[in-house]
Protein backbone atom coordinates (compact mmCIF):
# COMPACT_ATOMS: atom_id res chain seq x y z
CA UNK A 1 0.00 0.00 0.00
CA UNK A 2 2.80 2.39 0.88
CA UNK A 3 4.76 2.13 -2.35
CA UNK A 4 2.30 0.85 -4.93
CA UNK A 5 -0.78 2.83 -3.88
CA UNK A 6 0.68 5.76 -1.96
CA UNK A 7 -1.55 5.13 1.06
CA UNK A 8 -0.03 5.56 4.53
CA UNK A 9 -0.28 2.41 6.61
CA UNK A 10 -0.08 1.44 10.25
CA UNK A 11 0.71 -2.27 10.54
CA UNK A 12 -0.15 -3.96 13.83
CA UNK A 13 1.78 -7.11 14.69
CA UNK A 14 1.83 -8.92 18.02
CA UNK A 15 4.79 -8.18 20.26
CA UNK A 16 6.16 -11.74 20.01
CA UNK A 17 7.06 -10.94 16.41
CA UNK A 18 8.48 -7.46 16.98
CA UNK A 19 12.09 -8.49 16.34
CA UNK A 20 11.09 -10.63 13.40
CA UNK A 21 9.19 -7.96 11.48
CA UNK A 22 11.62 -5.18 12.32
CA UNK A 23 14.50 -7.27 11.02
CA UNK A 24 12.43 -8.21 8.01
CA UNK A 25 11.74 -4.54 7.33
CA UNK A 26 15.40 -3.63 7.58
CA UNK A 27 16.41 -6.40 5.19
CA UNK A 28 13.80 -5.10 2.76
CA UNK A 29 14.87 -1.49 3.11
CA UNK A 30 11.57 -0.33 4.54
CA UNK A 31 11.21 0.35 8.24
CA UNK A 32 7.46 0.46 8.58
CA UNK A 33 5.85 2.10 11.58
CA UNK A 34 4.86 -0.95 13.56
CA UNK A 35 2.61 -1.14 16.58
CA UNK A 36 2.81 -4.15 18.87
CA UNK A 37 -0.03 -5.35 21.13
CA UNK A 38 0.59 -8.19 23.60
CA UNK A 39 0.72 -11.74 22.29
CA UNK A 40 -1.35 -13.75 21.51
CA UNK A 41 -4.56 -12.15 20.27
CA UNK A 42 -6.14 -15.34 18.98
CA UNK A 43 -8.73 -17.08 21.16
CA UNK A 44 -8.69 -14.24 23.69
CA UNK A 45 -11.85 -12.85 25.38
CA UNK A 46 -13.20 -9.64 23.93
CA UNK A 47 -12.61 -7.71 27.17
CA UNK A 48 -8.92 -8.55 27.11
CA UNK A 49 -8.61 -7.55 23.47
CA UNK A 50 -10.21 -4.22 24.35
CA UNK A 51 -7.67 -3.74 27.12
CA UNK A 52 -4.90 -4.38 24.59
CA UNK A 53 -6.31 -1.71 22.27
CA UNK A 54 -6.83 0.74 25.11
CA UNK A 55 -3.48 -0.10 26.70
CA UNK A 56 0.18 0.37 25.89
CA UNK A 57 2.41 -1.21 23.31
CA UNK A 58 4.54 -3.46 25.57
CA UNK A 59 7.61 -2.89 23.42
CA UNK A 60 7.58 0.91 23.37
CA UNK A 61 5.49 1.59 26.48
CA UNK A 62 3.44 4.11 24.47
CA UNK A 63 -0.39 3.96 24.26
CA UNK A 64 -1.09 1.59 21.39
CA UNK A 65 -3.59 3.73 19.50
CA UNK A 66 -1.40 6.82 19.88
CA UNK A 67 1.21 4.88 17.96
CA UNK A 68 -1.29 4.03 15.26
CA UNK A 69 -2.28 7.68 14.87
CA UNK A 70 1.38 8.70 14.90
CA UNK A 71 2.16 6.16 12.18
CA UNK A 72 -0.41 7.71 9.88
CA UNK A 73 0.14 11.40 10.53
CA UNK A 74 3.69 12.14 11.65
CA UNK A 75 5.76 13.34 8.66
CA UNK A 76 8.36 10.92 7.35
CA UNK A 77 11.89 11.31 8.61
CA UNK A 78 14.79 11.57 6.20
CA UNK A 79 15.72 7.97 6.98
CA UNK A 80 12.19 6.88 6.13
CA UNK A 81 12.21 8.89 2.92
CA UNK A 82 15.50 7.39 1.82
CA UNK A 83 15.56 3.81 3.07
CA UNK A 84 18.49 1.55 2.43
CA UNK A 85 18.70 -2.20 2.38
CA UNK A 86 21.09 -3.62 4.93
CA UNK A 87 23.40 -5.78 2.87
CA UNK A 88 24.66 -8.94 4.44
CA UNK A 89 28.43 -9.34 4.16
CA UNK A 90 29.83 -12.10 1.95
CA UNK A 91 30.98 -15.17 3.84
CA UNK A 92 34.62 -16.30 3.81
CA UNK A 93 35.60 -19.61 2.27
CA UNK A 94 37.74 -20.63 5.22
CA UNK A 95 37.50 -19.73 8.89
CA UNK A 96 40.38 -18.47 10.98
CA UNK A 97 42.60 -21.39 12.02
CA UNK A 98 42.03 -22.54 15.58
CA UNK A 99 42.28 -25.59 17.77
CA UNK A 100 39.86 -28.44 17.26
CA UNK A 101 38.25 -27.83 20.64
CA UNK A 102 37.78 -24.14 19.95
CA UNK A 103 36.34 -24.81 16.50
CA UNK A 104 33.83 -27.28 17.89
CA UNK A 105 32.82 -24.61 20.38
CA UNK A 106 32.64 -22.00 17.61
CA UNK A 107 30.31 -24.13 15.51
CA UNK A 108 28.07 -24.87 18.48
CA UNK A 109 27.96 -21.32 19.78
CA UNK A 110 27.23 -19.88 16.35
CA UNK A 111 24.32 -22.26 15.89
CA UNK A 112 25.93 -23.94 12.88
CA UNK A 113 24.98 -27.43 14.06
CA UNK A 114 21.93 -29.37 15.19
CA UNK A 115 23.44 -29.54 18.69
CA UNK A 116 24.91 -33.00 18.16
CA UNK A 117 28.65 -33.49 17.64
CA UNK A 118 29.85 -32.79 14.13
CA UNK A 119 32.84 -33.71 12.03
CA UNK A 120 34.88 -30.56 11.48
CA UNK A 121 35.04 -29.70 7.76
CA UNK A 122 38.80 -29.57 7.30
CA UNK A 123 40.32 -28.96 3.88
CA UNK A 124 41.37 -32.60 3.67
CA UNK A 125 37.94 -33.95 4.56
CA UNK A 126 36.09 -31.61 2.21
CA UNK A 127 38.48 -32.50 -0.62
CA UNK A 128 37.74 -36.17 0.01
CA UNK A 129 33.99 -35.46 0.07
CA UNK A 130 34.25 -33.70 -3.28
CA UNK A 131 35.46 -36.92 -4.90
CA UNK A 132 31.81 -38.00 -4.64
CA UNK A 133 30.92 -35.94 -7.71
CA UNK A 134 32.51 -34.78 -10.96
CA UNK A 135 31.06 -31.33 -10.56
CA UNK A 136 33.38 -28.43 -9.82
CA UNK A 137 33.65 -27.24 -6.21
CA UNK A 138 32.59 -23.70 -7.13
CA UNK A 139 29.68 -24.75 -9.31
CA UNK A 140 26.40 -23.17 -8.27
CA UNK A 141 23.91 -25.63 -6.79
CA UNK A 142 20.98 -23.55 -5.57
CA UNK A 143 19.63 -21.12 -3.00
CA UNK A 144 17.61 -21.61 0.13
CA UNK A 145 15.89 -19.77 2.95
CA UNK A 146 13.73 -21.03 5.78
CA UNK A 147 11.78 -17.77 5.81
CA UNK A 148 9.32 -16.30 3.41
CA UNK A 149 10.78 -12.87 2.97
CA UNK A 150 14.40 -12.85 4.07
CA UNK A 151 17.26 -12.92 1.62
CA UNK A 152 18.05 -16.36 0.32
CA UNK A 153 21.50 -17.82 0.65
CA UNK A 154 23.17 -19.39 -2.35
CA UNK A 155 25.65 -22.20 -2.29
CA UNK A 156 28.13 -24.15 -4.33
CA UNK A 157 29.05 -27.81 -4.54
CA UNK A 158 31.78 -27.09 -2.02
CA UNK A 159 29.41 -25.58 0.58
CA UNK A 160 27.15 -28.59 0.31
CA UNK A 161 30.20 -30.84 0.73
CA UNK A 162 31.19 -28.90 3.85
CA UNK A 163 27.82 -29.59 5.44
CA UNK A 164 27.98 -33.21 4.28
CA UNK A 165 31.28 -33.64 6.12
CA UNK A 166 29.80 -32.05 9.23
CA UNK A 167 26.92 -34.55 9.18
CA UNK A 168 29.32 -37.48 9.06
CA UNK A 169 28.46 -38.36 5.48
CA UNK A 170 30.83 -39.93 2.97
CA UNK A 171 31.52 -39.15 -0.70
CA UNK A 172 29.02 -41.76 -1.93
CA UNK A 173 26.24 -39.82 -0.19
CA UNK A 174 27.14 -36.49 -1.76
CA UNK A 175 25.05 -36.86 -4.97
CA UNK A 176 21.88 -37.25 -2.87
CA UNK A 177 22.77 -34.14 -0.87
CA UNK A 178 23.51 -32.15 -4.01
CA UNK A 179 20.10 -33.12 -5.36
CA UNK A 180 18.57 -31.91 -2.08
CA UNK A 181 20.52 -28.68 -2.45
CA UNK A 182 19.33 -28.29 -6.02
CA UNK A 183 15.73 -28.48 -4.81
CA UNK A 184 16.24 -25.34 -2.71
CA UNK A 185 13.86 -26.79 -0.16
CA UNK A 186 14.75 -26.46 3.50
CA UNK A 187 13.93 -29.40 5.75
CA UNK A 188 12.49 -27.08 8.38
CA UNK A 189 10.82 -24.04 6.81
CA UNK A 190 10.16 -21.38 9.39
CA UNK A 191 6.62 -21.53 10.68
CA UNK A 192 5.21 -21.11 14.16
CA UNK A 193 3.48 -24.43 13.44
CA UNK A 194 6.80 -26.35 13.37
CA UNK A 195 7.05 -28.05 10.01
CA UNK A 196 8.57 -31.50 9.69
CA UNK A 197 9.98 -33.06 6.52
CA UNK A 198 10.40 -36.51 5.09
CA UNK A 199 12.66 -37.70 2.28
CA UNK A 200 12.68 -40.93 0.34
CA UNK A 201 15.20 -42.18 -2.20
CA UNK A 202 14.30 -44.37 -5.16
CA UNK A 203 16.37 -46.04 -7.85
CA UNK A 204 19.71 -47.81 -8.05
CA UNK A 205 21.57 -45.43 -5.75
CA UNK A 206 19.63 -46.72 -2.75
CA UNK A 207 21.49 -49.99 -2.73
CA UNK A 208 24.76 -48.62 -4.07
CA UNK A 209 25.17 -46.40 -1.02
CA UNK A 210 23.67 -48.86 1.43
CA UNK A 211 20.42 -47.11 2.28
CA UNK A 212 17.94 -49.11 4.28
CA UNK A 213 14.60 -49.78 2.70
CA UNK A 214 13.80 -52.85 4.73
CA UNK A 215 13.46 -53.69 8.37
CA UNK A 216 13.78 -50.65 10.60
CA UNK A 217 14.35 -48.30 7.67
CA UNK A 218 13.04 -45.35 9.66
CA UNK A 219 14.94 -46.35 12.79
CA UNK A 220 18.46 -45.14 13.66
CA UNK A 221 20.09 -48.40 12.59
CA UNK A 222 21.51 -47.50 9.18
CA UNK A 223 24.47 -45.28 8.44
CA UNK A 224 23.38 -43.86 5.07
CA UNK A 225 19.80 -43.10 6.14
CA UNK A 226 21.06 -41.41 9.31
CA UNK A 227 23.71 -39.14 7.85
CA UNK A 228 21.81 -38.19 4.69
CA UNK A 229 18.76 -37.18 6.68
CA UNK A 230 20.88 -35.27 9.16
CA UNK A 231 22.84 -33.53 6.41
CA UNK A 232 19.63 -32.08 4.95
CA UNK A 233 18.98 -30.34 8.24
CA UNK A 234 22.56 -29.10 8.61
CA UNK A 235 22.26 -27.75 5.06
CA UNK A 236 19.02 -26.09 6.08
CA UNK A 237 20.61 -24.52 9.14
CA UNK A 238 23.66 -23.20 7.33
CA UNK A 239 22.52 -22.74 3.75
CA UNK A 240 18.90 -21.88 4.59
CA UNK A 241 19.75 -19.33 7.27
CA UNK A 242 18.22 -20.82 10.42
CA UNK A 243 18.57 -18.40 13.31
CA UNK A 244 16.18 -19.34 16.14
CA UNK A 245 13.94 -16.43 17.04
CA UNK A 246 15.25 -14.35 14.16
CA UNK A 247 14.48 -16.37 11.06
CA UNK A 248 13.27 -19.60 12.63
CA UNK A 249 9.97 -19.42 14.49
CA UNK A 250 8.85 -23.01 15.16
CA UNK A 251 7.03 -22.64 18.45
CA UNK A 252 7.50 -26.17 19.77
CA UNK A 253 9.75 -27.51 17.02
CA UNK A 254 9.82 -31.18 16.12
CA UNK A 255 12.37 -33.94 16.62
CA UNK A 256 11.59 -35.19 13.12
CA UNK A 257 13.89 -32.42 11.88
CA UNK A 258 16.93 -34.28 13.25
CA UNK A 259 16.79 -36.85 10.47
CA UNK A 260 13.75 -35.94 8.36
CA UNK A 261 12.45 -39.52 8.22
CA UNK A 262 15.09 -40.36 5.63
CA UNK A 263 14.71 -43.77 4.02
CA UNK A 264 14.71 -45.63 0.71
CA UNK A 265 11.66 -47.20 -0.84
CA UNK A 266 11.57 -50.98 -0.78
CA UNK A 267 11.17 -51.39 -4.52
CA UNK A 268 12.17 -55.05 -4.37
CA UNK A 269 9.35 -56.15 -2.08
CA UNK A 270 6.69 -53.72 -3.24
CA UNK A 271 4.18 -54.99 -5.76
CA UNK A 272 3.53 -51.44 -6.90
CA UNK A 273 5.56 -49.41 -9.31
CA UNK A 274 8.21 -47.47 -7.41
CA UNK A 275 7.08 -44.04 -6.27
CA UNK A 276 9.45 -42.20 -8.62
CA UNK A 277 8.13 -44.14 -11.61
CA UNK A 278 4.62 -43.05 -10.65
CA UNK A 279 5.96 -39.50 -10.76
CA UNK A 280 7.23 -39.89 -14.31
CA UNK A 281 10.82 -40.99 -13.78
CA UNK A 282 12.40 -44.12 -15.20
CA UNK A 283 12.90 -47.08 -12.95
CA UNK A 284 16.68 -46.95 -13.39
CA UNK A 285 16.89 -43.28 -12.48
CA UNK A 286 17.88 -42.36 -8.96
CA UNK A 287 15.54 -39.81 -7.43
CA UNK A 288 14.94 -38.20 -4.06
CA UNK A 289 11.35 -37.26 -3.21
CA UNK A 290 10.49 -34.64 -0.62
CA UNK A 291 7.48 -34.37 1.66
CA UNK A 292 6.45 -31.87 4.30
CA UNK A 293 3.84 -31.83 7.02
CA UNK A 294 3.72 -31.79 10.77
CA UNK A 295 3.13 -35.10 12.37
CA UNK A 296 3.05 -38.84 12.21
CA UNK A 297 -0.53 -39.42 13.14
CA UNK A 298 -0.37 -43.04 14.23
CA UNK A 299 0.14 -46.55 13.02
CA UNK A 300 -2.53 -48.99 12.07
CA UNK A 301 -3.20 -52.29 10.49
CA UNK A 302 -6.22 -53.35 8.59
CA UNK A 303 -8.04 -53.09 5.32
CA UNK A 304 -8.95 -50.15 3.13
CA UNK A 305 -12.04 -49.21 5.10
CA UNK A 306 -9.91 -48.87 8.22
CA UNK A 307 -7.63 -46.56 6.25
CA UNK A 308 -10.57 -44.40 5.27
CA UNK A 309 -11.93 -44.43 8.81
CA UNK A 310 -8.61 -43.17 10.17
CA UNK A 311 -8.39 -40.45 7.53
CA UNK A 312 -11.85 -39.22 8.38
CA UNK A 313 -11.01 -39.11 12.07
CA UNK A 314 -7.85 -37.05 11.54
CA UNK A 315 -8.19 -33.51 10.41
CA UNK A 316 -4.61 -32.33 10.88
CA UNK A 317 -3.75 -28.87 12.19
CA UNK A 318 -5.37 -26.98 9.31
CA UNK A 319 -8.25 -29.08 8.22
CA UNK A 320 -6.35 -31.97 6.74
CA UNK A 321 -7.11 -33.63 3.49
CA UNK A 322 -3.48 -34.39 2.72
CA UNK A 323 -2.02 -37.71 3.74
CA UNK A 324 1.10 -39.68 2.96
CA UNK A 325 0.97 -43.28 4.04
CA UNK A 326 4.17 -45.08 4.91
CA UNK A 327 3.38 -48.75 4.56
CA UNK A 328 5.05 -52.10 4.95
CA UNK A 329 5.31 -54.08 1.69
CA UNK A 330 2.69 -56.49 3.05
CA UNK A 331 0.05 -53.74 2.92
CA UNK A 332 -0.04 -53.23 -0.88
CA UNK A 333 -0.31 -56.99 -1.22
CA UNK A 334 -3.35 -56.99 1.07
CA UNK A 335 -4.85 -54.00 -0.76
CA UNK A 336 -4.41 -55.81 -4.05
CA UNK A 337 -6.40 -58.67 -2.60
CA UNK A 338 -9.11 -56.11 -1.86
CA UNK A 339 -9.12 -55.06 -5.50
CA UNK A 340 -6.75 -52.09 -5.40
CA UNK A 341 -3.72 -53.13 -7.39
CA UNK A 342 -2.90 -49.59 -8.46
CA UNK A 343 -2.04 -46.88 -5.90
CA UNK A 344 -3.48 -44.21 -8.19
CA UNK A 345 -6.80 -46.00 -8.17
CA UNK A 346 -6.56 -46.26 -4.39
CA UNK A 347 -5.77 -42.58 -4.03
CA UNK A 348 -8.71 -41.57 -6.23
CA UNK A 349 -11.07 -43.75 -4.23
CA UNK A 350 -9.92 -42.29 -0.91
CA UNK A 351 -10.04 -38.67 -2.11
CA UNK A 352 -13.56 -39.10 -3.41
CA UNK A 353 -14.68 -40.75 -0.19
CA UNK A 354 -12.94 -38.14 1.94
CA UNK A 355 -14.22 -35.32 -0.29
CA UNK A 356 -11.98 -32.54 1.09
CA UNK A 357 -12.70 -28.89 0.39
CA UNK A 358 -9.86 -28.61 -2.06
CA UNK A 359 -8.95 -31.53 -4.24
CA UNK A 360 -5.61 -31.59 -5.96
CA UNK A 361 -3.40 -34.30 -7.35
CA UNK A 362 -0.93 -35.89 -4.97
CA UNK A 363 -3.07 -35.24 -1.90
CA UNK A 364 -2.81 -38.87 -0.92
CA UNK A 365 0.45 -40.72 -1.43
CA UNK A 366 1.69 -44.18 -0.61
CA UNK A 367 5.30 -45.06 0.14
CA UNK A 368 6.42 -48.64 0.62
CA UNK A 369 9.14 -49.42 3.15
CA UNK A 370 9.82 -52.05 5.73
CA UNK A 371 10.78 -55.63 6.40
CA UNK A 372 7.48 -57.50 6.12
CA UNK A 373 7.42 -58.14 9.84
CA UNK A 374 3.96 -56.64 10.26
CA UNK A 375 1.31 -55.56 7.73
CA UNK A 376 1.15 -52.09 9.23
CA UNK A 377 0.81 -48.64 7.82
CA UNK A 378 1.63 -45.26 9.31
CA UNK A 379 -0.50 -42.23 8.55
CA UNK A 380 1.16 -38.85 8.21
CA UNK A 381 -0.20 -35.42 7.33
CA UNK A 382 2.70 -34.90 4.95
CA UNK A 383 2.27 -33.41 1.49
CA UNK A 384 4.35 -34.47 -1.49
CA UNK A 385 6.29 -31.56 -2.92
CA UNK A 386 8.96 -32.56 -5.37
CA UNK A 387 11.17 -35.29 -6.76
CA UNK A 388 14.70 -34.42 -7.83
CA UNK A 389 16.99 -36.50 -10.03
CA UNK A 390 20.19 -37.54 -8.34
CA UNK A 391 21.92 -38.90 -11.45
CA UNK A 392 23.25 -35.55 -12.73
CA UNK A 393 25.34 -35.31 -9.56
CA UNK A 394 26.75 -38.86 -9.76
CA UNK A 395 30.30 -39.17 -11.19
CA UNK A 396 30.48 -40.51 -14.74
CA UNK A 397 32.49 -43.43 -13.38
CA UNK A 398 29.64 -44.21 -11.01
CA UNK A 399 29.11 -43.89 -7.30
CA UNK A 400 32.38 -43.87 -5.45
CA UNK A 401 32.59 -47.06 -3.45
CA UNK A 402 34.99 -48.36 -0.86
CA UNK A 403 36.41 -51.86 -1.12
CA UNK A 404 34.27 -52.61 1.89
CA UNK A 405 31.30 -50.22 1.88
CA UNK A 406 30.24 -48.94 5.25
CA UNK A 407 27.08 -50.54 6.47
CA UNK A 408 25.44 -50.61 9.86
CA UNK A 409 25.40 -53.31 11.02
CA UNK A 410 28.02 -55.04 8.90
CA UNK A 411 26.92 -55.52 5.34
CA UNK A 412 25.47 -58.93 4.78
CA UNK A 413 23.04 -59.15 1.90
CA UNK A 414 19.45 -59.93 2.68
CA UNK A 415 17.65 -62.41 0.51
CA UNK A 416 17.35 -60.23 -2.57
CA UNK A 417 20.64 -58.47 -1.99
CA UNK A 418 19.13 -55.09 -1.56
CA UNK A 419 18.02 -54.18 1.92
CA UNK A 420 21.12 -52.51 3.25
CA UNK A 421 20.63 -54.16 6.59
CA UNK A 422 20.78 -57.72 7.77
CA UNK A 423 21.29 -59.88 10.79
CA UNK B 1 44.44 -36.53 14.65
CA UNK B 2 45.93 -33.16 15.61
CA UNK B 3 47.24 -32.79 19.12
CA UNK B 4 45.48 -30.43 21.47
CA UNK B 5 46.64 -26.90 20.80
CA UNK B 6 47.45 -27.50 17.12
CA UNK B 7 45.53 -25.10 14.94
CA UNK B 8 43.61 -26.42 11.99
CA UNK B 9 41.74 -24.74 9.15
CA UNK B 10 38.12 -25.52 8.43
CA UNK B 11 35.56 -24.30 5.94
CA UNK B 12 32.81 -21.80 6.67
CA UNK B 13 29.54 -23.75 6.38
CA UNK B 14 27.26 -20.77 5.71
CA UNK B 15 25.77 -19.88 2.32
CA UNK B 16 26.42 -16.60 0.54
CA UNK B 17 23.92 -13.70 0.31
CA UNK B 18 22.12 -13.90 -3.02
CA UNK B 19 20.26 -10.59 -3.34
CA UNK B 20 17.09 -12.63 -3.92
CA UNK B 21 14.15 -12.34 -1.55
CA UNK B 22 10.81 -14.09 -1.26
CA UNK B 23 7.60 -12.13 -1.61
CA UNK B 24 3.95 -12.35 -0.64
CA UNK B 25 1.90 -14.66 -2.81
CA UNK B 26 0.24 -13.53 -6.00
CA UNK B 27 -3.52 -13.88 -6.16
CA UNK B 28 -3.26 -17.04 -8.22
CA UNK B 29 -0.42 -18.61 -6.21
CA UNK B 30 -1.27 -21.84 -4.43
CA UNK B 31 -1.53 -21.34 -0.67
CA UNK B 32 1.24 -23.81 0.09
CA UNK B 33 3.67 -21.71 -1.97
CA UNK B 34 4.28 -19.40 0.95
CA UNK B 35 6.75 -21.97 2.28
CA UNK B 36 7.69 -23.31 -1.12
CA UNK B 37 10.81 -21.80 -2.68
CA UNK B 38 9.91 -23.20 -6.08
CA UNK B 39 6.50 -21.58 -6.36
CA UNK B 40 6.95 -18.51 -4.16
CA UNK B 41 7.24 -15.19 -6.02
CA UNK B 42 10.60 -13.45 -5.70
CA UNK B 43 11.95 -9.96 -5.31
CA UNK B 44 15.43 -8.65 -5.90
CA UNK B 45 17.44 -6.33 -3.69
CA UNK B 46 17.39 -3.73 -6.49
CA UNK B 47 13.63 -3.82 -6.73
CA UNK B 48 13.15 -3.66 -2.98
CA UNK B 49 15.62 -0.81 -2.68
CA UNK B 50 13.34 1.38 -4.74
CA UNK B 51 10.33 1.00 -2.45
CA UNK B 52 9.08 4.23 -0.84
CA UNK B 53 6.80 4.95 2.07
CA UNK B 54 3.75 7.08 1.32
CA UNK B 55 3.54 10.69 2.53
CA UNK B 56 1.70 11.00 5.83
CA UNK B 57 -1.61 12.79 6.39
CA UNK B 58 -1.68 16.21 8.06
CA UNK B 59 -4.57 15.07 10.19
CA UNK B 60 -7.10 12.26 10.37
CA UNK B 61 -10.00 14.63 10.91
CA UNK B 62 -12.73 13.87 8.38
CA UNK B 63 -10.63 11.18 6.80
CA UNK B 64 -11.51 7.57 6.04
CA UNK B 65 -9.30 4.92 7.59
CA UNK B 66 -9.63 1.35 6.37
CA UNK B 67 -9.12 -1.31 9.03
CA UNK B 68 -8.02 -4.56 7.42
CA UNK B 69 -8.17 -7.91 9.18
CA UNK B 70 -5.35 -9.84 7.57
CA UNK B 71 -6.69 -13.20 8.65
CA UNK B 72 -4.50 -14.42 11.50
CA UNK B 73 -6.25 -15.87 14.56
CA UNK B 74 -7.91 -13.08 16.57
CA UNK B 75 -7.46 -10.51 13.81
CA UNK B 76 -11.17 -10.07 13.21
CA UNK B 77 -12.00 -9.52 16.87
CA UNK B 78 -8.99 -7.26 17.44
CA UNK B 79 -9.77 -5.04 14.48
CA UNK B 80 -13.37 -4.76 15.65
CA UNK B 81 -11.97 -3.39 18.90
CA UNK B 82 -9.82 -0.95 16.94
CA UNK B 83 -12.94 0.19 15.10
CA UNK B 84 -14.74 0.63 18.43
CA UNK B 85 -11.81 2.66 19.73
CA UNK B 86 -12.16 5.07 16.84
CA UNK B 87 -15.90 5.32 17.49
CA UNK B 88 -15.29 6.12 21.15
CA UNK B 89 -12.23 8.36 20.87
CA UNK B 90 -12.12 9.70 17.32
CA UNK B 91 -15.67 9.99 16.01
CA UNK B 92 -14.34 12.52 13.50
CA UNK B 93 -12.64 9.65 11.67
CA UNK B 94 -14.69 7.39 9.43
CA UNK B 95 -13.61 3.74 9.52
CA UNK B 96 -14.25 0.90 7.12
CA UNK B 97 -13.56 -2.60 8.43
CA UNK B 98 -12.60 -5.18 5.83
CA UNK B 99 -11.55 -8.80 6.03
CA UNK B 100 -9.07 -9.99 3.46
CA UNK B 101 -10.70 -12.42 1.07
CA UNK B 102 -7.38 -13.98 0.20
CA UNK B 103 -5.10 -15.66 2.74
CA UNK B 104 -2.90 -13.65 5.08
CA UNK B 105 0.03 -14.46 2.81
CA UNK B 106 -1.61 -13.48 -0.45
CA UNK B 107 -1.87 -10.25 -2.36
CA UNK B 108 -5.37 -8.71 -2.57
CA UNK B 109 -5.22 -6.05 -5.33
CA UNK B 110 -8.99 -5.74 -5.45
CA UNK B 111 -9.08 -4.60 -1.83
CA UNK B 112 -6.04 -2.36 -2.27
CA UNK B 113 -7.78 -0.63 -5.19
CA UNK B 114 -10.89 -0.12 -3.08
CA UNK B 115 -8.80 1.43 -0.31
CA UNK B 116 -6.95 3.67 -2.75
CA UNK B 117 -10.25 4.85 -4.17
CA UNK B 118 -12.21 5.30 -0.97
CA UNK B 119 -9.69 5.65 1.84
CA UNK B 120 -6.98 7.97 3.09
CA UNK B 121 -5.06 5.55 5.29
CA UNK B 122 -5.07 1.92 6.34
CA UNK B 123 -4.43 -0.03 9.52
CA UNK B 124 -3.46 -3.68 9.05
CA UNK B 125 -3.82 -6.22 11.82
CA UNK B 126 -3.03 -8.39 13.42
CA UNK B 127 0.12 -10.06 12.26
CA UNK B 128 1.63 -12.99 14.11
Amino acid sequence: MENDYGVPTAPIVTSRFADYVQRDGRSHGMNLRWTFPPYPVGFIPKEILRSYVDGNDPISGVPLMDEVLFALTEPLTDAEKHPTILKRPARPRLLEPDTEANLHRLFLENGWTDGLPIVLPTEERVAEMLTGTDRGPQEYVGMMSVTTHEERLQYTVERVAVNAVMAGARPEHLPVLLALGESGRPSMPSSTTSFASMMMVNGPIRNEIGMNSGLGALSPVNYANSVIGRAWTLMTINLGDVRPGATFTASTGTTINYNNMCFAENEELSIWEPFHVRKGFKRDESVVSLFRGWTVLGFNTGPLQRMLQVMKSLSGPFGGGTFTFVMDPLVPKALKAEGYADPKQLSEYLINELNPRFKRPDMINFLVVGGEMNPMWVTTDFSYFQSVKIDPWIPKSGIKKDAKPLRMPEAVMCKDGSCGISH
Amino acid sequence: MKKNGTKITVFDPIGQPSGIFGRRLDVDSPMFAIHDPVHQPRDTAEKLGALKMAPRLDSLEGKTVYLVNTGFAGGKEFMEEVRDWFTRHRPDVKTELRHKKTSMFTDDPELWAEIKKGGDAVVFGVGG
